[in-house]
């Protein structure tokens, strides 16, 4: 096998396994438990692009799942526009308050970013609660907003069965990656990774931190905003209180930190290892222990920041390095 | 007219509460320069440990801070020295390590979700103690006791803290370190010790708010979320780091919550204090009495 062969080849696979994988589980539950993780997955890969590579730590992300979510599900519910055109909608409107959130806050170090992410991410949350229409748009305040199941199809972004699904939220993840990638080895990419380690050495050197940050902030929010018009899809049913929570905000951050923010692989790693536990926990555990995953969570993530501050993704990744080697017959394949 | 000015004192009262439980963020980061994202699980941890006393015992519920100061104390004291030292330790060149706001987040999970484990998600309050219920009659105005007593705790524990740092050797050893961690230790001061002792005390001060909201407030898992949000605000408000600040924010935040509503939905304060939130971190980070910080 040569290097680039075997580099390859573990990601063919991959990808066959995760097309394949419905064929397998036939279980409604199991499935249901798979879109989500890479739902929850997809959300870590779009917040990376400002939590990783720009070294903040927002903590509001849950705002442009909100934004996404409604906007599609406003304009389908009350102007017939298909949820494939209200997503990208949604996308747009959510970059645009990313982007207001971003030019007053990206100025602020550490604990003063998340303090203020988090009160936009709240504030927009209350606004939701309270609004019950905001000039011809129903928002239903506290109640939500439920989207009847008349109308099944591709078009309608609908289906009885969990399949498609499964099939549409794959295909936005790999996209997601692959934009990742891609941005990862672009100027905009060691841009952000140089503005966030040492900002003043970036900016000496000519880079424009602030737009850096920001570009990344546009990107990630509407990326973010895409799951919303999923997610809104998916379950048929959004309030603030379900879209808007900060416990999404907060679980997103968790996946990111645990797997490693900054690497291409970690928020999947993260949502590959996070989700499971949450889910079974709460399947298996709902009624006598509840909360356990949370408790998992926490201990996890200090044990993780404590250790292996970069995330989980670094030994694994230098194991499967070593694994590897010793397959295609060479010490440490590089790259 | 009148009901303005019941509103804007009991909207003072509780505020001294919130201004209370920030007391105890404020004093954290005034020394260690991190925010403690656990801050309201602590205060729930101290009105669980107060509920227990006082319903074990009959005590009257400000006799459990004799067990909950010293109990909060050891806690902070350890949790500090276990789980954010080594952060410390490892990220010696950082100012403000934001792994420390991770850890600490975790510690929130932790904390909220091991209540619910143990204690089960039901509100519970203590029915009968002195102070439950108990108004106070001025003229036409009515002002509730139980909250009277939070505000004279707070007023009594800021003065403590203020004494301790500027009265005695070990407050000067804090304020040394606060000012300045290296030169501190250059003087011999020991700093990981006098972060343990900093975060004890914020703790314990989390703790005597848990304490005075026992009487007339609900104790339940996630009672901490609630003012985690709201100390947040009020440190950024009054300036972090500052002991008045810290009480005159939450004088602030409690007035707005209560006299908005007569003007208004009551749901819609809670964006206004966002916004006020907001609009001090834009426009004046350092706060109404903070040290102009260089960020």
């Amino acid at each position: 096998m040569t290097p680039s062969l075997a580099r390859g080849l573990p990601l063919v696979v991959l990808a066959l396994v995760a097309f394949g994988l419905p064929l397998a589980v036939t279980s409604a539950t199991y499935l249901h438990i798979l879109i989500l993780l890479f739902l929850y997955a997809y959300l870590t890969t779009s917040w990376n692009l400002v939590g990783g590579f720009a070294g903040v730590l927002p903590l509001g992300h849950a705002a442009f799942v909100g934004i996404g979510a409604y906007t599609s599900t406003i304009l389908s519910l009350q102007y017939g526009v298909s949820p494939w055109i209200g997503m990208f909608v949604g996308g747009l409107l959510s970059s645009l308050v990313g982007v207001i959130i971003g030019l007053p806050t990206f100025k602020m170090r550490g604990a003063y970013f998340a303090l203020a992410t988090i009160a936009f991410a709240e504030g927009i949350r209350v606004m939701f609660e309270n609004i019950d229409y905001l000039g011809p748009l129903q928002i239903n305040g506290p109640r939500g907003l439920q989207i009847p199941p008349l109308k099944t199809g591709l078009v309608h972004f609908m289906f009885a069965d969990k399949e498609p699904y499964y099939y549409i939220i794959l295909v936005m993840l790999a996209a997601v990656l692959a934009l990742t990638w891609a941005i990862s080895r672009s100027k905009l990419g060691y841009y952000l990774v140089a503005g966030g380690e040492e900002p003043e050495a970036a900016q000496s050197l000519g880079i424009n931190v602030a737009h850096a940050k920001l570009a990344a902030m546009a990107m990630s929010s509407f990326l973010t905003a895409l799951a919303g018009t999923f997610w809104a899809q998916f379950t048929l049913y959004i309030h603030p209180k379900s879209v808007m929570s900060l416990d999404i905000s907060f679980e997103i951050a968790f996946i990111a930190l645990i797997g490693g923010r900054g690497s291409i692989a970690g928020p999947v790693l993260g949502a590959l290892l996070l989700r499971p536990v949450s889910d079974f926990s709460r399947i298996y555990f709902g009624d006598t222990l509840p909360g356990l995953h949370l408790i998992i969570f926490g201990v996890v993530l200090i044990l993780v920041m404590l250790y292996q501050p970069r995330g989980l993704q670094e030994p694994l990744t230098r194991l499967y390095r070593r694994a590897m080697g010793r397959l295609i017959g060479d010490r440490g394949a590089p790259g | 007219m009148l009901f303005i000015i019941e509103d804007t004192i009991n909207g003072i009262l509780m505020g001294s509460i919130y201004g209370l439980a920030a007391l105890g963020l404020t004093v954290i980061f005034g020394v260690l320069k991190v925010i403690n994202f656990a801050h309201g699980s602590l205060l729930m941890v101290g009105m669980y440990v107060a509920y227990w006393a006082v319903l074990l015992t009959g005590m009257h519920p400000y006799l459990s801070l004799v067990v909950v100061v010293p109990v909060m104390f050891v806690f902070g004291y350890l949790l500090q020295d276990i789980l954010i030292k080594p952060i410390f330790k490892s990220e010696k060149e950082v100012r403000e390590p934001i792994t420390v706001i991770i850890v600490t987040t975790g510690v929130w999970y932790i904390l909220d979700n091991l209540a619910l484990l143990i204690f089960g998600p039901q509100y519970r309050n203590i029915q009968d103690n002195p102070l439950r219920g108990k108004m106070l009659e001025i003229g036409d105005m009515m002002v509730s006791v139980p909250k009277l007593w939070g505000f004279f705790t707070a007023l009594a524990t800021a003065l403590v803290i203020y004494l301790f740092l500027r009265k005695t050797r070990m407050g000067r050893a804090v304020r040394a370190t606060s000012l300045d961690r290296d030169a501190a230790s250059l003087q011999g001061i020991n700093q990981y010790r006098i972060y343990n002792i900093a975060f004890g005390m914020g703790t314990a001060v989390a703790g005597v708010a848990g304490v005075t909201l026992v009487p007339f407030y609900n104790v339940f898992p996630t009672v901490g979320v609630l003012f985690d949000i709201k100390c947040f605000i009020i440190v950024v408000l009054g300036g972090l780091g500052s002991i008045g600040g810290a009480l005159l924010g939450g004088m602030i935040i409690g007035v707005i919550e209560s006299v908005g509503p007569q003007f208004m939905t009551a749901t819609w304060t809670e964006a206004i204090v966002y916004a006020l939130f907001l609009a001090f971190l834009f426009l004046k980070p350092s706060g109404l009495f903070g040290v102009k910080y260089d960020w």
